[in-house]
């Protein structure tokens, strides 16, 4: 029964809501039957027809409140009101366009400035990542107790060390880079960024294949046949997405290898690979421990109920276990553990909060600006208001009213932010620096638009109530009185100024930061190489493995002659690793100058092997001594170079020329030092280390080279001979990763510049959005006290007095701004300190500028409307009401 | 007399639920007849008589369907649901109740 009840009420709602028409017909005609029946009494009783109707109307007291109470229990009201209060809105945001225009514009660029930089946020430290419990998988970084260390690799044999005696990891997985060829068919080699790993790798990512299957411990013994598995990348590219690529034999390496897999889109790991082989690393045969060793990167899954911390603890023990156990070569080493997406985006996250919060800032700033104009329209309508609660409108619907239109706008501008978000994420995405520009990172998903829309909704909220709550006091007949008399005390509310201050504050500290910021990348770019990367072309030739010395040394040599001989070549030269190119090689030496101890290494410096006219391709200077040349790698003594930093480290003021060095091969003797080159090991940011140049062409030459041409024609016209000459000299060979020098350079200052720029953007938009809304402010004050100044003036003020009172007054709140964006810019600023590169945060010369640009568009904002109010008639003010 | 807005809203639907108990009939005759079953004491005006009818109607105590008068006017007929006689039969225990407990209280002997 009580369901029956429950739909008959349910179909009565629904009746009432889709046939409001029928239903108010049948109320209007019930009422008519009801008055017509009272009348019929009324001439019965014997008064004329007239007064008998009037007689009836009157008596059923108030035919339109019964009208209005029985519309009440329909139950559907309020869909209606919304209705009606949506529609009236619009009506008045059609006629004030210019104002809905300001505020949709305002709203958009603050939600979109948030919603661009929360696509980053999303895409970094949110977003889950395409392995099950990514949150389970660490990075194990091998690291020096002091000093510096090789970028988080791990040796070999302290990996077998650690996988054996760990309890707390479920699976432990390495890979290493391998720069390969491969020929499938008949078709050219091709190069490919290859990534050795071992069977436990796969097992640390749990992430299934699209195709095919990964490798297991049987495909990672030594001697058995070769297998690899692509990343979807190259197989879209090379393989063109065959389905039937499963089963066919391809030549890596010069090694028939079966292709066995296939990985899906989203699997990165590690990051632009083309194929993964297994490294068939049997952990008997790796003994040595020393520095140079350390060359792979190993990923680990927690065992289940194993927390980071323990694992931390696990680990610290083993480090120490191995330090005693191998004090020559481990002494100085401990492992580190950390989660995976601190190791991808740990030195990302600094600058990626800083935009947010700065992004936050704009959104702040636009707010208080639509606040401003909103609440200046209230107080326009403040007679509409008391109009209405004088006809017997309830507090709630007019609240309601407010909220609706609120709503209204925070819609509209959401929708508007959204769609510029949109826009920017399509056009932007792909330039973003680093890994943030890879194929889908940031990009437009559902949790961005809800994050657009929270932002919308929270306007909209905050926009609906502020003047509902402003207009409730206001009594009912000022307001109906035409022009109500304002009281002629503060009429701008505390409120008012406080929303000043917080724009000018929030101004200041975004121009601080932009200033710094700014400053470290003038610095960073400006500050000298030590080599000039302009019309220089660099590649990378590879050969296989176990390439036999002889071959490679003529090979290379080769390939050196034809290029220096191509017209237009100014100089040509080879290196095992490119400045800014992610590469680390230390060794340890001992010197003859230098004292010898047991356990203490006179010199640990970075390694690089150079070649052909490595000083004049990247224009460094000699400082001293001579270059490497041919016969240098396999002369005895073998000799090498050093650079400045080395020098002035280890033999401060005085001739290093002449000196040795000494490793396990024998002494090496010093004949050059070159100068200081910023970006070996990756970042240019970073301080220049000692480093020692051997020649590449030693009793084992490097197989791996970049070669560095530089030419008086423009780069780009010599690829297609490069590629041709090194084809003449083996057909076999495929030339790797072209790029332009200044390119390189280009990508590695591509963080700070992309940060500075964005802070620069942000601390403009805040400063003009300020600006208006402080301008907005400063003429509602001077149109609201108009008649004020008009007595003024009749009591004999002048134009300057005016102009002064205004100008102050319009100021006070601004310098209230400048000293709490002071005090909030030194600790806000703090947080800047990993973004910056010779710049300190405290710096008062920073100030010194910001404020000025500050203060400038701030006066200009509030000296239009106190020259407005200056050149008030008086006679005009007195008169207006 | 007693106004009939001094009635709790809730006795006023006793009223027309019991009212409409005994045969259906439209709005103004149930004015009519609260009058004259109650010697004129109790007189709805029209302000609360339709809400009230119409707030019963919409709850699923009563029910209206359109029909023509003797004098040929068409009007809206009220008659009660089953739930409503259930709802009218538990009503008019509380008021039973209600007007015991109050007559007990006013009936006491001032001392």
């Amino acid at each position: 029964m009580r369901s029956g009840r429950w739909m008959h009420a349910t179909k009565m709602r629904v009746r009432a809501l889709f046939y409001r028409a029928a239903v108010d017909c049948e109320l209007e005609d019930e009422l008519a039957y009801h008055v017509a029946m009272k009348t019929e009494e009324n001439v019965a009783r014997g008064m004329s027809r007239d007064e008998a109707r009037r007689a009836a109307l009157i008596d059923s007291g108030g035919i339109e409140l019964a009208k209005e109470n029985c519309r009440e229990t329909r139950g559907v009201n309020w869909i209606h009101d919304v209705g009606r209060d949506v529609r009236y809105g619009l009506r008045q945001l059609r006629r004030s366009p210019g104002l809905a225009a300001a505020i949709i514009v305002t709203l958009m660029l603050g939600i979109a400035a948030t919603t661009s930089i929360f696509t980053i946020v999303y895409a970094t430290l949110l977003h889950a990542l395409p392995y099950p419990e990514a949150d389970r998988v660490v990075r194990i970084h091998d690291v020096r107790l002091q000093g510096s260390s090789t970028g988080g690799l791990v040796s070999v044999p302290r990996f077998f060390d650690l996988t054996a005696r760990s309890k707390s990891f479920a699976s432990v997985g390495f890979f290493c880079f391998e720069d390969t060829t491969l020929i499938t068919g008949a078709r050219l080699p091709v190069a490919v960024r290859g990534a050795c790993a071992n069977a436990g790798f796969w097992k640390v990512f749990e992430v299934n294949p699209l195709l095919g299957r990964t490798f297991n411990e049987k495909d990672d013994q030594p001697n058995v046949p070769m297998v690899a598995v692509l990343s979807y990348g190259a197989w879209q590219r090379i393989f063109n997405g065959d389905p039937d690529v499963i089963g066919r034999q391809v030549t890596i390496e010069q090694q028939s290898t079966a292709i066995i897999g296939v990985m899906p889109k989203d699997f990165d790991v590690p990051a632009g690979i083309d194929l993964w082989r297994p490294a068939q690393f049997a952990s008997g045969s790796w003994t040595w421990r020393g520095e140079g060793s350390r060359f792979i990167n190993v990923v680990a899954r927690l065992a289940p109920s194993v927390s980071l911390a323990s694992a931390e603890s696990d680990m610290r023990r083993i480090g120490e276990e191995l330090r005693h156990e191998y004090a020559d070569t481990d002494g100085t080493w401990q492992f580190e553990v950390i989660g995976i997406r601190d190791a991808l985006y740990g030195e990302l996250r600094p600058a990626i909060l800083v935009l947010f919060t700065a992004s936050g800032f704009v959104l702040l700033v636009a707010c208080i600006n639509v606040a401003n104009l909103l609440l200046a329209r209230a107080a326009v309508r403040e007679r509409e208001v008391a109009l209405r609660r004088a006809l017997g409108a309830s507090e709630r619907r007019i609240r309601l009213q407010f909220l609706t239109e609120g709503a209204l706008l925070a819609t509209s501008g959401g929708i508007a932010g959204l769609g510029l978000t949109f826009l920017l994420v399509r056009t932007m995405a792909a330039k973003l620096p680093g890994r943030l520009g890879s194929n889908g990172i940031v990009q437009m998903n559902w949790p961005i638009v809800g994050f657009a829309f929270g932002l919308a909704v929270a306007c909209g909220i905050v926009f609906g109530l502020a003047p509902a709550i402003r207009n409730r006091d206001a009594a009912l007949n000022i307001g109906l009185k035409q022009g109500g008399m304002q009281p002629s005390g503060e009429a701008v509310g505390w409120g008012r100024n406080i929303f000043v201050s917080i724009q000018v504050a929030l101004s200041l500290v975004l121009l601080v930061g932009a200033t710094l910021l700014g400053e470290s990348l003038w610095k960073l770019v400006k500050s000298p190489l030590g080599f000039v990367p302009e019309r220089v072309l660099t590649f990378r030739l590879v050969l296989p493995w176990g390439a036999r010395p002889d071959v490679a040394r003529n090979f290379y040599a080769d390939v050196q002659q034809r290029l220096e001989a191509l017209p237009g070549v100014i100089a040509v030269g080879q290196t095992s690793a490119l400045p800014t190119e992610d590469w680390h090689l230390r060794a340890t030496f001992d010197a003859d100058w230098l004292p010898q101890t047991d356990h203490h290494d006179a010199v640990n410096a970075e390694i690089r092997s150079i070649s052909g006219d490595f000083l004049g391709a990247l224009a460094t200077p000699l400082l001293s001594g001579r270059q490497l040349t041919a016969g240098d790698g396999i002369s005895k003594p073998q000799r090498v170079m050093v650079n400045r930093t080395f020098a002035q480290q280890y033999l401060p003021g005085g001739s290093i020329i002449g000196r040795h060095l000494a490793d396990a091969t024998g002494p090496l003797e010093i004949v050059g030092v070159i100068s200081d080159v910023r970006g070996t090991g990756g970042s240019i940011a970073g301080k220049v280390g000692p480093e020692v140049y051997f020649s590449t062409d030693g009793i084992h030459p490097v197989t791996r080279r970049s070669f560095v041409v530089r030419s008086q024609v423009p780069p780009e016209q010599l690829i297609q001979s490069v590629r041709e000459q090194v084809h003449q000299v083996d057909p076999q060979q495929a030339v790797a990763d072209v790029a332009m020098m200044d390119e390189l350079l280009d990508k590695a200052v591509a963080q700070p510049r992309f940060n500075t720029a964005l802070i620069v953007v942000f601390a403009v938009l805040t400063l003009l959005l300020a600006c208006v809304g402080i301008y907005g402010v400063a003429a509602w004050v001077v149109a609201k006290r108009f008649r004020e100044i008009g007595v003024r003036m009749a009591l004999g003020a002048t134009r300057g007095q005016i102009l002064l009172l205004f100008l102050s007054r319009a100021l006070k709140a601004s310098i209230v701004g400048i000293i709490a964006g002071i005090a909030a810019a030194f600790p806000l600023t703090y947080f800047l300190r990993s973004q910056l590169y010779g710049v300190t945060a405290g710096n008062p010369w920073v100030y010194a500028v910001s404020i000025p640009v500050l203060l400038l568009p701030v006066l200009i904002a509030t000296l239009r409307p106190a020259l407005q109010a200056a050149s008030i008639n008086p006679v005009e003010a007195l008169r207006t009401e | 007399m007693s106004k009939p807005s001094d009635l709790v809203q809730g006795t006023l639907d006793l009223l027309l639920l019991k009212i409409l108990a005994l045969e259906p009939m439209n709005g103004f005759a149930i004015s009519q007849r609260l009058k004259q079953v109650s010697g004129d004491v109790l007189q709805v005006s029209d302000g609360s008589l339709y809400p009230a009818l119409h707030k019963l109607e919409n709850e699923g105590w009563i029910t209206a369907e359109w029909k023509t008068t003797e004098n040929n006017r068409r009007a809206k007929f009220y008659s009660l649901t089953r739930p409503g006689r259930k709802q009218m039969e538990k009503e008019a225990n509380n008021w039973g109740r209600l007007s015991a407990a109050i007559s007990q209280v006013v009936r006491l002997q001032e001392v």
